[in-house]
């Protein structure tokens, strides 16, 4: 009975603390409107991870929609077991993993897309966010970082790739990557420590000495 | 003192302050003892702060309209379907609703069928009636005549003023016709004595009214044209006795000597008429025996030896 009742108000709780819910409710009842302000809320992040996971902007682009457009068809599903955002990072990440298993079957494309086209496109992408900087010097060195930092994420495998981009690009903590990702809390501990190993050894390889 | 790929393994976390207080305490007891360790350490240090200074990437301007026309266009879809296949609060699936339409639509077609049916039915059952009726007298006959035969009937049977010769002439006319007009052209069906004719032409022209199928209503006429032959001829005969009561009886007694059927007296002002279907085999042994009884004056076409039974007028009149 105790037991019940605590379940109770921790499921309470996580309703009171998930600032989405009132939204998501109105959903449920067919209300775009509502549905838009999640979008506008979320769009930002989720297309982040889709992009630091894919490495590509355009399939970045695409994957998120995908993932909203998915959100919205299985609202209805969502228990508010979990924040609805927990819920909503969970479908951008997997749909950034289908969509790089459906690249890494079409290997040669990729290869091309990464050499020519995806490597100048996502080098765009980063001179664009640099564009205000002050100093053209400075404004260089970070982009080409930026770069070879993004060329070494995306080589890695993508169990570390999603807990690396979680973590130490989308600063969630150890429980919100644990319930994003479905997984314990020590997994996420031990592939975090291998992603980064496997980062800073790529680094080394790209940079030079740190 | 723990090996370098152990503290190695804890650095991460060790960079997070994740460790608990011994393991970190392990590690930084390592880290001044063990300058590759350290060196790891910092290139772990810079790494994080790489790919944690990688800045927010936008998406489009136009990103949040286009998922937002995609959603719109997900919910239009959604409520058509809601629409179509939930048009109740109750949520009944759309293949009960078409197999409740199925059963409604069987039951409708079972029901009309079944009125079609009522109309073909009674429509055949008059087929072995008029048979019936062709082997009727001609008194029984005229009872499915039109009203009109009916009131001449009634005529010739109320008005006893009409004169003997007139009466004989017309059966004597009548049966000229129906020996000379066999079948569809039978106009004798205005006379008494033809009335098995004209019922089988009413006959036809109800079967028509009713629409019955050609099929059926050929099959109907093949059946019988051969009977309607077969009782057609009407051969009279003329009596003439002393006494027409007697002769009357001694005839009737005669007729069903020979196995006549149908006999049918009709009592008039000075003469009784006899009617009778007989065997034509029979026809001439009759006639003989008929002499017995009066003076008998044959007035009919000739036989036709075809003919199975012959419908025989005997009128009986003194002498």
């Amino acid at each position: 009975m105790l037991l019940w009742m605590s379940n109770i108000i921790d499921s309470k709780k996580t309703i009171d603390a998930d600032e989405d819910i009132e939204f998501v409710l109105a959903c449920h009842k067919g209300n775009t409107d509502a549905f838009e302000v999640l979008v506008e809320r979320h769009q930002k992040k989720m297309f982040n991870i889709a992009f630091r996971m894919t490495g590509d902007y355009d399939e970045a682009c695409d994957v998120t929609q995908e993932a909203f457009l998915s959100a919205y068809k299985s609202i209805k599903n969502f228990k508010a077991e979990a924040k609805f955002s927990t819920w909503l990072y969970r479908i951008v990440v997997n749909y950034s993993k289908n969509r790089l298993k459906q690249l890494s079957r079409s290997a040669k494309r990729r290869e091309i897309s990464l050499d020519d086209s995806g490597e100048m496109k996502t080098e765009w992408i980063i001179n664009q966010s640099f564009i205000n900087d002050a100093n053209p010097g400075t404004q260089m060195e970070r982009r080409e970082r930026e770069t070879q930092v993004q060329k070494c994420i995306t080589s890695l495998d993508e169990e570390y790739k999603e807990v690396l981009v979680l973590r130490d690009i989308q600063g969630f903590s150890y429980e919100e990557i644990r319930d994003i990702l479905k997984i314990s809390e020590g997994t996420v501990k031990s592939r975090l420590s291998r992603a980064r190993n496997a980062l800073k050894d790529c680094l080394t390889k790209v940079i030079g000495d740190l | 003192m723990k090996n370098c790929k152990e503290i190695e393994n804890n650095l991460s976390l060790y960079l997070d302050d994740s460790l608990s207080g011994a393991d970190k305490q392990a590690v930084e007891e390592h880290l001044k003892s063990c300058p590759q360790c350290t060196k790891v350490l910092v290139q772990l240090s810079k790494t994080h702060a790489l790919v944690n200074n990688l800045a927010e990437v936008e998406p489009p301007a136009w990103f949040k309209q286009k998922i937002m026309a995609k959603v719109r266009e997900e919910s239009e879809k959604k409520s058509l379907v809601q629409k179509w296949f939930y048009p109740l609060r109750i949520k009944i699936p759309v293949q009960i609703l078409a197999t409740v339409f199925i059963a409604m639509l069987a039951v409708y077609i079972y029901r009309a069928g079944e009125e079609q049916i009522k109309e073909v039915v009674p429509s055949s059952v008059p087929v072995p009636v008029m048979e019936v009726q062709k082997s009727k007298l001609p008194e029984q006959k005229m009872k499915t005549s039109t009203d009109e035969d009916i009131q001449k009937e009634d005529q010739v049977i109320e008005k006893k003023e009409t004169p003997r010769k007139k009466v004989s002439e017309m059966a004597v006319d009548a049966a000229k016709d129906v020996n000379g007009q066999i079948g569809p052209d039978i106009k004798a069906d205005k006379y008494v004595s033809a009335p098995a004719v004209k019922s089988v032409e009413l006959s036809e022209t109800e079967l028509e009214k009713k629409k019955e199928s050609n099929i059926l209503d050929a099959a109907i006429r093949a059946s019988r044209t051969p009977h309607a032959q077969s009782v057609m001829q009407r051969p009279n005969v003329l009596l003439k006795v002393d006494d027409i009561n007697i002769a009357a009886g001694e005839v009737e007694k005669l007729l069903i000597k020979y196995e006549a059927k149908n006999i049918n007296r009709q009592i008039m002002q000075g003469k009784t008429i006899l009617t009778a279907e007989l065997k034509n085999q029979k026809i001439n042994d009759f006639t003989a025996r008929l002499k017995t009884i009066g003076q008998v004056e044959e007035g009919s076409a000739p036989l036709n030896n075809a003919v199975e039974n012959i419908i025989l007028m005997i009128e009986i009149l003194n002498k």
